[in-house]
């Protein structure tokens, strides 16, 4: 036996096992039967993972569906990707839709288009300008947000905290009309029971409680209670229940 | 016993001059285990808090190793699974304040000549040392003998993630005028109950016996770990 490991591409209806992989690439109906670890993986087609994947890279530009967890370095989605276990991947970019059913582990997570996450978000930068549901905890040093849907977490925590409407388009990225679909009737908002960090800047927010050392509130803010440590001021608009300057 | 003594977040944040961006970095690394965040409605909202004692200690310990040691080596260290193979160096050891010779000599582990032991001898030591102000000679043995028989790889890996103590126990017997004392060894998580008639001689918690093995050995080391940088990560001072 070689030691060199085996590139395999289906495209038509295909199966393939698992097992150790250069590259695979998906273009039609394709199913991996087991664990998967390979340098590449695309999938642009129908693709299904029934095991755990481990990869260097792998993009999705179809619709796929991972049984397990996915773990990779590099992880693009721009169709439709389904993971029903955890992902690990250091750098996520998603402007498809992407479900995951237990949490996302990253550095870096940039979200155009819709994400959605049972459990918790972690990564040290979170941006997005789509539309997010983390049912737990999202978690990063730096969170920016340009609203462009509607979005919901349980809790927000980090360092800095920034969520703005949106309106905002990045370079090169079909951004607008992707946006508006998954956002339904155009309303940008975000839902959450908690907000802690350092520098907290708001917009269109509902919020139970926002505990920080500095915090803006901007129009369209409907805050139950607010502490803070440092600095507060709010946009005329915003109405807060209750605040409380802690030491 | 500490569990009772709980400390708000914000209180952390504010006795020990961290940030909440500093505290959540800490948790997503896994240097504040899951398990400490206690949520509790309070007429302020959902709050979060900790065991007092142990969340203090911990900030205590990475705020002074933060700056010589990477945040990841850190996190390694606390939250590698450990394998019964992982070997200790013994120089590092006689440095950390629980390392004690004669427990070492209890625990029948041979240093002489050695450079490095295993992470199981490394607990084993750390337990009796522990227990060695409070429990009577046969007692250390008996604590020695039940870690040993219990040790193996999942062993590590269940005192890791969940709440097991050891418990010192002894129990006065008497019938017909003679009268005895025998002694009980348990793991069991920290809320077992055991009958009135059972004295509790000394309790200590593994997961955090474990835990701060790791992290003396950390420390011991300078942050050596190797070619594998963690690029330009931005790391707090």
């Amino acid at each position: 036996m070689s030691e060199e490991r085996k590139s395999a591409s289906l495209s038509g209806a295909g199966k393939l096992s698992g097992g150790d992989y250069a590259r695979v690439s998906i273009s039609g109906a394709g199913k991996v039967a087991g664990n998967l670890k390979a340098e590449a993986l695309s999938i642009s087609g129908a693709g299904k993972v029934e095991g755990n994947v481990e990869a260097t890279q792998v993009s999705v530009s179809g619709g796929a569906s991972f049984g397990g967890s996915v773990t990779a370095d590099e992880m693009s989605v721009s169709g439709a990707a389904r993971i029903h276990g955890e992902a690990r991947v250091k750098e996520l970019k998603c402007s498809g839709t992407f479900r995951v059913g237990q949490s996302i582990v990253a550095e870096y997570v940039k979200v155009s288009g819709h994400i959605h996450v049972e459990k918790n978000l972690e990564a040290e930068i979170f941006k997005a300008s789509g539309a997010f549901t983390i049912a737990g905890l999202l978690s990063a040093d730096r969170i920016e947000v340009r609203l462009g849907g509607r979005c919901a977490a349980g809790e927000i925590g980090g360092e800095k905290i920034e969520i703005l409407r949106g309106g905002f388009r990045e370079r090169g990225i079909l951004l607008d009309g992707l946006v508006r679909m998954f956002s339904g009737s155009g309303v940008a908002e975000l839902k959450v029971g908690t907000v802690e960090g350092d520098d907290i800047a708001l917009e269109e927010t509902t919020a139970d409680v926002v505990r920080g050392k500095r915090i803006r509130l901007g129009p369209g803010c409907t805050v139950e209670s607010v502490e803070y440590s440092e600095s507060f001021d709010a946009h005329p608009s915003a109405k807060v229940t209750k605040k409380t300057k802690t030491d | 016993m500490d569990e009772e003594n709980l400390i708000a977040k914000k209180e952390v944040l504010r006795e020990t001059d961290i940030s909440y961006g500093q505290l959540y970095r800490w948790k997503r690394k896994g240097l504040i285990p899951e398990a400490w965040f206690v949520r509790k409605s309070t007429f302020t909202g959902q709050e979060t808090f900790f065991p007092r004692d142990k969340i203090l200690e911990r900030i205590g310990r990475i705020k002074a190793m933060k700056d010589t040691l990477p945040l990841d080596d850190l996190a390694d260290a606390i939250t590698q699974q450990v394998t019964a193979k992982v070997q200790v160096a013994v120089e590092q050891l006689r440095r950390a304040t629980w390392f004690d010779e004669a427990a070492v000599r209890e625990c029948g582990v041979d240093l002489r000549g050695a450079r490095s032991m295993s992470i199981a001898d490394a607990l084993c030591v750390a337990v009796v040392g522990k227990l060695r102000a409070l429990a009577r000679a046969e007692e250390q043995g008996l604590v020695q003998r039940t870690i040993r028989q219990h040790l193996d790889e999942s062993f590590l890996e269940r005192v890791a993630e969940s709440d097991l103590h050891l418990h010192l126990l002894r129990k006065k017997v008497a019938a017909g005028g003679i009268s005895a004392e025998i002694s009980v060894v348990a793991v069991a998580p920290l809320t077992v109950l055991f009958d009135p008639d059972v004295q509790r001689v000394g309790t200590v918690d593994l997961r955090n016996t474990l835990e701060r093995i790791k992290l003396d050995l950390v420390s011991g080391t300078g942050g050596s770990c190797g070619g594998a940088a963690s690029g330009n990560r931005e790391e707090e001072r």
